[in-house]
């Protein structure tokens, strides 16, 4: 139920167009970057993960997207929430309980739900829920699947494994995008996972693709034929991005020494569109930055959420 | 001046100091320190053979905690928040409670399950948790909650001693609350609930986050003319029937004070037993103030959701104060 009725008229549109990935990128960097100086401010509460340096995931992913597929999103999911609906002040909106806000304000940073999509800060526990989507779907509607985000860290999880097994078993339509970002809060994942995510994709029978590209494009080229054979009834799919955590895990809370900070921070996606077009890049960071900040002014300036959905 | 979190740290210290098979795990309690920096340096004096981190796996760490303590260690293991810990419950339901039975008596499991809950901290649905009537409900587990800097101290000494599981219940609105101790001490054992105020008109009784609450009720309701009695229960299991019942005996009166949503919560067999043990002597009903029965609301309602001062007092006023319930019921001929 759509119910864009609550939201105060003049919300600035998104000013990128459909197609550019270098400013949707931007944008949600912008986006994250906001949210760590607004809570600097004392202006949020509780608690909040960002993305920046995996911006590039879902950026890449979402145009591969059918409308019915179902996604599962995490604890740091304001890129993935962003990528699909372009909508940063109803995000920032549920994230500062104001008018407008996607779920009414209820939900925060990590419980989203907007029409197929929907989020959950408790780990793993999606994935068995997105394997009973993809059942239904399966028989529904068939060629649509459900997507499921998650962390290196949540391979820890048993949930996980019964998940991949049915979903292995059955021939789900489920594609898990697994963020290995190298670290789970602040254990390494040498010091948390056995074996590889490779291995246990493997143990299931599940496909597994190991991305190192940053390059959305490139991306889609990569995924666009094993995800063909999920939508075509074949089973689930992992897709393992390497990517890199450039911020705490939440506020202020890195325990990663000056050196794994700078690996991290020379993995970025970012180093690739200055080396090509560093004026260019200047540009649009510059224009995303002001559109998100204009975004918080005004969404901050909204009255409190009343607790209405203004997405269904 | 010591904070409730650094008297836990001190008290999972002291009791690795003193016993070695004392060893403390869960996730990022290692070099972070945990997210609330309650093992924070305990690897560093310690060892990581004594301190460590494990993978995210709820479940895994409780079942593994109970394997280690069938062969001989008493493991203290902490889940992140309380809503974290609904992935281990099996482990805890089915094998923490029920293995002391199961085995005649033969085999306890001498371990500890620290679990941060309750709101208060501005955080979102899964970090705000009130779980205790989960564990509460569940025999064969002990349930325990500090209120004050001392009592951490020493509930978490006694709970790491218990030959026993113990579900260890840290309010965590209440990790940064000072008291001034000279030296932290081990006081009264588990089942022995604390007047933390002593008043003749009404018991008011709370655990954990609830009882500075409570006892700040009690100093504004002075102006209304209540003398309160107020009761901290500290272990919700094993259940301290004996203080509960002198007092409302006493007072006639009793409110039950609980973050956790009313419906078949901890309060409502508070108030239960409270009114089986107590009923000729009460002259109003037993009345609970408690969060209301919906999922943990986003921040900015917290403070409608949690017990507050006003809403105690708004109960109390339900409270018929003019009533004189033991010497009417006397002269109805009574023996209360
Ligand atoms: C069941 C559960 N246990 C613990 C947590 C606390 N927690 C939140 S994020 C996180 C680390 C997750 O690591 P990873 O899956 O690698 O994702 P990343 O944060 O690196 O994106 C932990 C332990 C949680 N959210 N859910
Ligand atoms: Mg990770």
């Amino acid at each position: 139920m759509t119910d864009l009725l609550d939201r105060p008229p003049g919300g600035l549109p998104y000013p990128g167009g459909d197609g550019d990935d270098l400013e949707l990128m931007l944008m949600i960097r912008a986006f994250e970057y906001k949210l760590l100086d607004l809570f600097a401010a004392g202006m949020l509460n509780g608690t909040t993960h960002t993305c920046l340096g995996q911006e590039h995931v879902p950026v890449a992913l979402s145009p591969l997207m059918d409308p019915r597929d179902h996604v599962f999103s995490n604890h740091r999911g304001h890129g993935h929430y962003l990528a699909r609906y372009r909508d940063p002040h109803g995000l920032l909106a549920e994230i500062m309980g104001r008018e407008g806000a996607v779920c009414g304000g209820v939900g925060g940073s990590q419980h989203i739900h907007r029409d197929r999509y929907m989020s959950t800060g408790v780990q793993g526990e999606s994935l068995p829920v997105a394997a009973g989507v993809a059942l239904h779907l399966s028989r529904a509607e068939p060629g649509a699947a459900a997507w499921a985000y998650i962390g290196d860290g949540t391979f820890g999880e048993g949930a996980v494994y019964e998940a991949l097994n049915i979903a292995a078993l059955w021939r789900l339509p489920v594609v898990v995008v697994v963020e290995n970002n190298g670290i789970a809060q602040s254990t390494p994942t040498s010091a948390h996972l056995a074996g590889t995510i490779a291995g246990r994709a493997a143990a299931f029978g599940v496909p597994h693709l190991a991305i190192g590209s940053t390059d959305p494009a490139e991306i889609r080229d990569i995924v666009a034929g094993p995800l063909g054979h999920v939508r075509a009834g074949r089973g689930p799919l992992v897709l393992e991005f390497r990517t890199h955590r450039l911020g705490p895990h939440s506020k202020g809370d890195d325990t990663r020494d000056e050196q794994a900070l700078r690996e991290a921070r020379a993995g970025d996606w970012y180093h690739r569109y200055a080396a090509a077009d560093p004026a260019g890049l200047a540009r649009v960071e510059s224009e995303q930055r002001a559109y998100v900040a204009a975004v918080a002014d005004e969404v901050a300036a909204r009255p409190p959420s009343t607790g209405r959905a203004a997405c269904g | 001046m010591i904070t409730m979190a650094q008297a836990l740290n001190a008290a999972l210290g002291d009791a690795m100091a003193e016993d070695e098979q004392v060893v403390v795990f869960g996730e990022d309690v290692g070099a972070l320190g945990g997210v609330f920096r309650i093992t924070d340096g305990l690897t560093a004096k310690y060892g990581e053979d004594r301190c460590f981190d494990t993978p995210l796996a709820e479940s895994g760490i409780v079942g593994f905690a109970v394997g280690m303590a069938m062969g001989g260690f008493r493991p203290v293991v902490e889940m992140q928040f309380d809503a974290f810990a609904y992935p281990a419950f099996e482990q805890i339901a089915s094998h923490v409670a029920k293995t002391r039975n199961r085995t005649r008596g033969r085999v306890g499991l001498p371990l500890v399950i620290r679990i941060p809950y309750g709101g208060g901290i501005g955080g979102v649905e899964h970090h705000c948790d009130s779980s205790e009537a989960y564990y509460a409900h569940t025999p064969g587990l002990k349930v325990v909650t500090p209120a004050t800097v001392q009592d951490a101290y020493s509930l978490l000494r006694e709970a790491i001693d218990d030959p026993d599981p113990v579900v260890f219940m840290e309010p965590k609105k209440l990790y940064w609350s000072k008291a001034d101790i000279g030296r932290l001490a081990r006081t009264e054992p588990f089942g022995r609930a604390a007047v933390r105020r002593a008043g003749s008109d009404a018991t008011l009784i709370a655990y954990g986050p609830s009882v500075p609450v409570a006892l700040e009720t009690a100093e504004a309701a002075t102006q209304e003319g209540w003398d309160l009695e107020v009761i901290d229960l500290r272990t919700i299991v094993p259940f301290d029937d004996a203080t509960v019942t002198a007092s409302v005996r006493r007072t006639g009166r009793c409110v039950v004070v609980g973050e956790a949503a009313g419906f078949a919560g901890v309060g409502a067999e508070i108030a239960a037993r409270v009114q089986e043990r107590c009923f000729h002597s009460l002259a109003a009903p037993v009345l609970r103030v408690t969060g209301f029965d919906v999922p943990y609301p986003p921040p900015m309602l917290e403070h409608h959701h949690l017990p507050s001062v006003d809403r105690i007092l708004d109960t109390l006023d339900r409270l018929q104060r003019d009533d004189l319930p033991d010497t009417r019921f006397l002269a109805l001929g009574g023996a209360a």
